[in-house]
């Protein structure tokens, strides 16, 4: 039995964008005659999604991911293809469909700035029809979880980015969607915030099998919340598969940013280093390969470490792995 | 239902955040009819009479037209949807369940019934500083039929402004254009002179336009004038009101398709 929530056939959604020479000039001769050129945001992609599935959703800027989001939810309207959210067509935008999902983008708000959050949720309860009991339940359920019941009274512009997110969530998860859209749920936060949140996600998908999609630039979101990654490049899919798979595989180094307590002066390491990004007398930035970090570190140690900070792997440079490597792998 | 109602609460509730503005719209109202006091009482010193007005027939019409024209401020429709959809922001409005016009009607509604109390209070004031010998008609129909008209006339100015601004979708530069509908909008809805003083073929034309109804009519049945075209006005400014929405049916199907959410 086909249990796909979200199926997605041969998707291609192509826009125009208008382009101009610079200066007076340019911006004059645009007024008379305006020169527009077509982009393929999304190019044939196919995807299917499960109930109760958390995919994460990964790719450079202007990949297409952002677009892929929006058809999906029917904000924008595909050029091609097929598509199919919960049996809906999402750019129907029927009432029934809209009901059953929520989306948060982390620099779009559903907050009323002006108001409080009680206010948004009140309006939210209305607006999603909810009974009286189920709505109390689920606001206080989700009250305690993201331990915020001293600031639902807050005038929503008064609070920080963090707490701004946290009721992000908190109204988009009120009614119960089935699905919930985030992109970047996570941007601009600090470590703690971010932590926070995704210990807020992955509940939410377990307590409630809320089926989550996930864009993110940050690694860690992906790596400790999907247990599916799709990478999506100039609009193509180039990878479908399972997260520790993709890491696995594609992850290949780790950069090493280290301090050292006094200027070590030319190194010469055992360990194979694949490049060094930067080479001041304290600081020094490494890239080695993932299984020679551990080597490598044994080595560092011996030169008066003062700090050491271990940094992933960019999205983009991942992204570029394998698309260099070719090859959609499928779940 | 229920839910639209929510969403005026909502948007009485946003009102009251900033009490400057409330306290200024309420000073507009007055100094707008001071403004007319003047104006009109230089132009009836040396006569009785302009047009089919007398002086107090003038004030009298100032006061209810103003008070419906402070009520009109449906501009704010075809703003918030010009800028979301220029920001790409609109999507706020796309992914929650409730009709997005309906939602808008809803905001305008909630924001008009915060505003007719001060309104409303600001006319009296108005009325007993300058002791105007304001003059109301004491005909019920009459009374109930200005109200409908009015009713409909700020439905129609809500729906051609939900119209406006959704043709955002399709031509993303019409700014200006915004804003000088709004103040076109001013002059042809009889809030800076009353239309009667216009020329006869103008009048006449205008009363084939909507605009002619949305406060004009309605002050003018208030303050005791026009009474044969009270029945009329409603037949008339209700087929506007369907045609616009017929229109904006149309429209929305097939300018939806073009929205890209592109901007923040």
């Amino acid at each position: 039995m086909d249990e796909s929530i979200i199926k997605i056939n041969n998707l291609v959604k192509k826009y125009r964008r208008f382009k101009k020479k610079e200066g007076i000039r340019g911006s004059l001769a645009s007024l008379w005659k305006r020169k527009y050129e077509e982009r393929i945001a999304i190019n044939h992609i196919d995807l299917s999604v499960n109930e109760g599935e958390f995919t994460g959703l990964i790719g450079p800027n202007g990949a297409g991911k952002t677009t892929l989001i929006k058809m999906m939810t029917g904000i924008i309207a595909p050029s091609g293809g097929s598509i199919e959210v919960m049996g809906y067509y999402p750019n129907d935008l029927k009432n029934s469909f809209k009901k059953q999902y929520a989306v948060v983008m982390g620099q779009k708000s559903q907050l009323f700035f002006e108001l409080t959050v009680n206010d948004t949720l009140r309006l939210f309860k209305e607006i999603y029809e909810m009974p009286v009991k189920e709505y109390q339940e689920s606001r206080d359920y989700f009250i305690n979880l993201f331990g915020v019941k001293d600031i639902m009274d807050v005038q929503v512009r008064a609070l920080s980015l963090g707490e701004r997110m946290k009721m992000e969530l908190l109204a988009a998860l009120l009614h119960n969607p089935r699905i919930l859209f985030l992109d970047e749920p996570t941007i601009g936060l600090d470590a703690v915030a971010s932590k926070q949140i995704r210990g807020f996600l992955k509940e939410v998908n377990k307590q409630r099998g809320t089926t989550i999609i996930l864009v993110s630039h940050y690694m860690e979101d992906i790596k400790s919340l999907c247990q599916r990654t799709v990478v999506i490049n100039n609009g193509i899919k180039v990878f479908d598969g399972k997260t520790d798979g993709l890491f696995a595989k594609y992850q290949k180094n780790k950069k090493l940013h280290v301090t050292f307590q006094n200027p070590p002066g030319d190194i010469n390491f055992k360990t194979k280093l694949i490049s060094v990004y930067e080479e001041s007398p304290y600081k020094k930035v490494y890239e080695v390969a993932k299984q020679d970090v551990k080597a490598l570190l044994t080595e560092i140690t011996e030169y008066g470490l003062k700090d050491i900070i271990i940094e992933e792997e960019e999205t983009g440079t991942i992204v570029e792995r394998i698309y260099k490597e070719g090859g959609v792998n499928c779940v | 239902m229920y839910k639209y109602w929510e969403i005026s609460k909502t948007y009485m509730k946003t009102q009251l955040v900033w009490r400057a503005d409330v306290i200024f719209n309420m000073v507009f109202t007055v100094t707008k009819i001071l403004f007319a006091y003047l104006l009109w009482g230089m132009v009836f010193k040396d006569r009785d009479m302009a047009g089919m007005f007398s002086f107090n027939g003038m004030l009298s019409y100032y006061i209810a037209s103003s008070f419906l024209s402070q009520l009109e401020m449906s501009g704010g429709i075809s703003a918030e949807i010009y800028d979301r959809i220029r920001n790409g922001t609109f999507s706020k409005y796309m992914v929650i369940p409730a009709g997005i016009e309906r939602y808008f009607l809803a905001m305008e509604f909630g924001i008009v019934l915060f505003y007719i109390p001060f309104d409303f209070i600001a006319a009296i004031i108005w009325i007993f500083i300058f002791r105007v010998n304001f003059t109301f008609t004491m005909d019920l129909q009459v009374i109930v039929c200005a109200a409908v008209i009015a009713f409909l006339g700020l439905l129609f100015m809500a729906q051609l402004n939900y119209l406006l601004g959704i043709m955002a979708l399709k031509f993303p530069g019409i700014q200006t254009f915004l804003m000088i509908k709004d103040n076109l909008a001013m002059l042809i809805t009889g809030g800076i002179v009353p239309l009667a003083l216009f020329p006869e073929s103008v009048i006449n034309i205008l009363k084939i336009l909507p605009f002619y109804y949305v406060t004009y009519l309605p002050a003018m049945l208030f303050s005791g004038f026009c009474r044969e075209e009270a029945v009329s006005g409603i037949f008339i400014i209700l087929f506007w009101c369907i045609v616009v929405q017929a229109v904006i049916n149309v429209l929305w199907k097939k300018y939806v398709k073009k929205y890209q959410g592109a901007g923040i």
